[in-house]
């Protein structure tokens, strides 16, 4: 036996943050390697694929490019994304908090922040992995010309969704965990997909308005939108766009941490 | 090495009444010295021992870890705990070393300190033959004894156990606590909470009977056992229920009439 403090001087407390937080992502990505994930990551990666693949055989002359990248950006970093987002981010953090594994972390230095942190990287590394893979298979299933600049533009959109998102979620698994996954949908739908779709302030701080404003740009669709459209985007810059995403993902977590530093679990045999 | 001075923990029940789950426990345990923590459901031994380990904040009182208060510094005191709990929550697809190695970067430990820590642990705590195998594959006692190997992976000098016996056989039961007994030769501070009163009679150096989120009784075993029996007519005794049936003859809980 040996004194802690003494061991661990020479090494600062960022770094430790640090290590603690790849430690769980690590943790995170082991367990996300059971045979139920990777089937379900099979079929996040074919599903798009088949779906445009459905919709080229109806089309014999091939499909028009605007109309396949519009089918894939709703197919890959809206569904796909968010689909699995909802299967890694809220029942982890869900059944850590939950089922007792949260306890042996959080008795650990830096064990909460690391807990979160740690999950939501894996939850994002897990879902970009697979969603970039399925833009990429369903960009060439489409046969649009041109395929690289597009998948390039796609795996954007899908890290952006995914870090976005995967903080959104995290809320909802740290304020409800017990009914995570149902409080989760439910953000989905009322912020993502009602508030980001209203033209007032509400829908600045929506990831889908910052996706939808890129997509318009790096596609030079602007002109094109007939004028109700365009107040369905945000005409600011694609840098404003990318800063927007990440503020909002870096308020979310720190919010969704400090929610969980504070948070206390008492015994249930005793209250 | 652990102590509890004057500790209250009140809860605000989802009814909106107050739930007074420790009221005024005081309690130390020395280096080398195993301290058995003893009480009903309900009695406040969990609530305790969260405290201590920085997973619940006192109302009022004290508490530290190896002289860190768990309040003004959690952190120093997480650094000097090891906290086993009855529900071992080790994930089932990780084996013992992935599990000891996760935690450990949890610490900050370096890479070569926390294979010898690894290699260390699975000698000592008897993981040799399963330390590879998936935890889901593993029996009930080996799961608490992985639970075990993650509370001692940054080497704590004080370590709390939560009722760790109450899913285990009679085997199991006992070879874990033969392993306390190593551990307290190793000069750590153990404080135990279980209400299997048996198993831990002749193994304690001292005891703590808490009811009702207060202590009713402590000592000694030698002074807890001057007027009973067994421990389990000393701890009924402590909390006020003496009308408990005599046992069978032999068996604990027996008691002599004159």
């Amino acid at each position: 036996m040996s004194d802690p403090h003494s061991k661990q001087a020479d090494r600062s407390w960022r770094s430790t943050d640090i290590s603690s937080t790849l430690a769980v992502t690590g943790f995170q990505l082991r367990r996300m390697l059971s045979r139920q994930r990777l089937l379900l990551a099979g079929l996040g990666v074919i599903f798009p694929a088949a779906v445009m693949l459905a919709v080229r055989r109806t089309v014999p002359a091939g499909l028009d490019r605007d109309l396949a990248v519009t089918m894939i950006y709703a197919l890959v970093p809206e569904a796909v994304c968010m689909l699995g987002l909802l299967v890694t981010m809220c029942p982890a953090v869900a059944d850590e908090l939950e089922r007792g594994t949260w306890i042996h972390v959080s008795v650990r230095p830096g064990g909460r922040r690391a807990l979160l942190v740690g999950t939501y990287l894996a939850a994002v590394i897990w879902t970009s992995t697979v969603a970039i893979l399925a833009a990429a298979l369903a960009v060439f299933v489409a046969g649009v010309r041109q395929p690289w600049p597009l998948i390039g533009m796609l795996m954007v959109l899908v890290v952006l969704s995914s870090l976005g998102r995967g903080a959104l979620f995290a809320l909802p698994a740290v304020i409800l965990p017990r009914r995570a996954l149902v409080a989760s949908v439910g953000v989905a739908l009322v912020v993502e997909y009602l508030a980001g779709f209203i033209p007032a302030v509400v829908n600045q701080a929506t990831v889908s308005l910052r996706l939808r404003s890129l997509l318009v740009s790096w596609m030079n669709w602007r002109r094109q939108l007939p004028v109700e459209m365009q107040l369905l985007i945000d005409p600011q810059p694609a840098w404003v766009q990318v800063t927007a995403v990440f503020t909002l993902a870096a308020v979310l977590l720190v919010a969704a941490v400090k929610i969980l530093e504070y948070r206390q679990f008492p015994p249930s045999t005793e209250i | 090495m652990i102590e509890v001075i004057d500790l209250v923990k009140h809860y605000r029940a989802s009814d909106g009444s107050v739930v007074r789950a420790v009221d005024g426990v005081s309690l130390a345990v020395a280096p080398g010295e195993m301290v058995g923590l003893l009480g009903a459901n309900g009695a406040g031994k969990t609530t305790t021992l969260r405290v201590l380990a920085t997973l619940l904040k006192p109302t009022s009182g004290t508490a530290r870890v190896g002289g860190c208060d768990v309040q003004n510094d959690p952190l120093g005191a997480r650094r000097q705990l090891g906290y086993v709990s009855a529900t071992t929550g080790v994930p089932d697809r990780l084996s013992a070393r992935e599990i000891m190695r996760s935690y450990g970067r949890l610490h900050g430990l370096s890479e070569g300190l926390l294979v010898q820590r690894i290699d260390d642990l699975v000698r000592a705590l008897g993981l040799t033959d399963f330390a590879d195998r998936p935890t889901g594959r593993l029996s009930s006692g080996q799961r608490q004894r992985v639970s075990l190997a993650r509370a001692l992976i940054h080497d704590p000098p004080a370590i709390v156990l939560d009722e760790p016996t109450n899913a285990l056989d009679v085997v199991g039961a006992r070879d874990l606590l033969h392993l306390l007994d190593s551990l307290r030769g190793e000069g750590r501070a153990i404080l135990l909470s279980t209400h299997r009163l048996h198993e831990i009679e002749h193994r304690c150096d001292r005891f703590v009977i808490i009811h009702g989120g207060r202590v009713v009784a402590e000592g000694t075993p030698a002074e807890i056992l001057r007027a009973h029996a067994s421990l389990e007519a000393a701890f009924f005794a402590a909390i006020g229920q003496t009308d408990v049936p005599v046992g069978v003859p032999g068996m604990p809980g027996e008691r002599h009439h004159a």
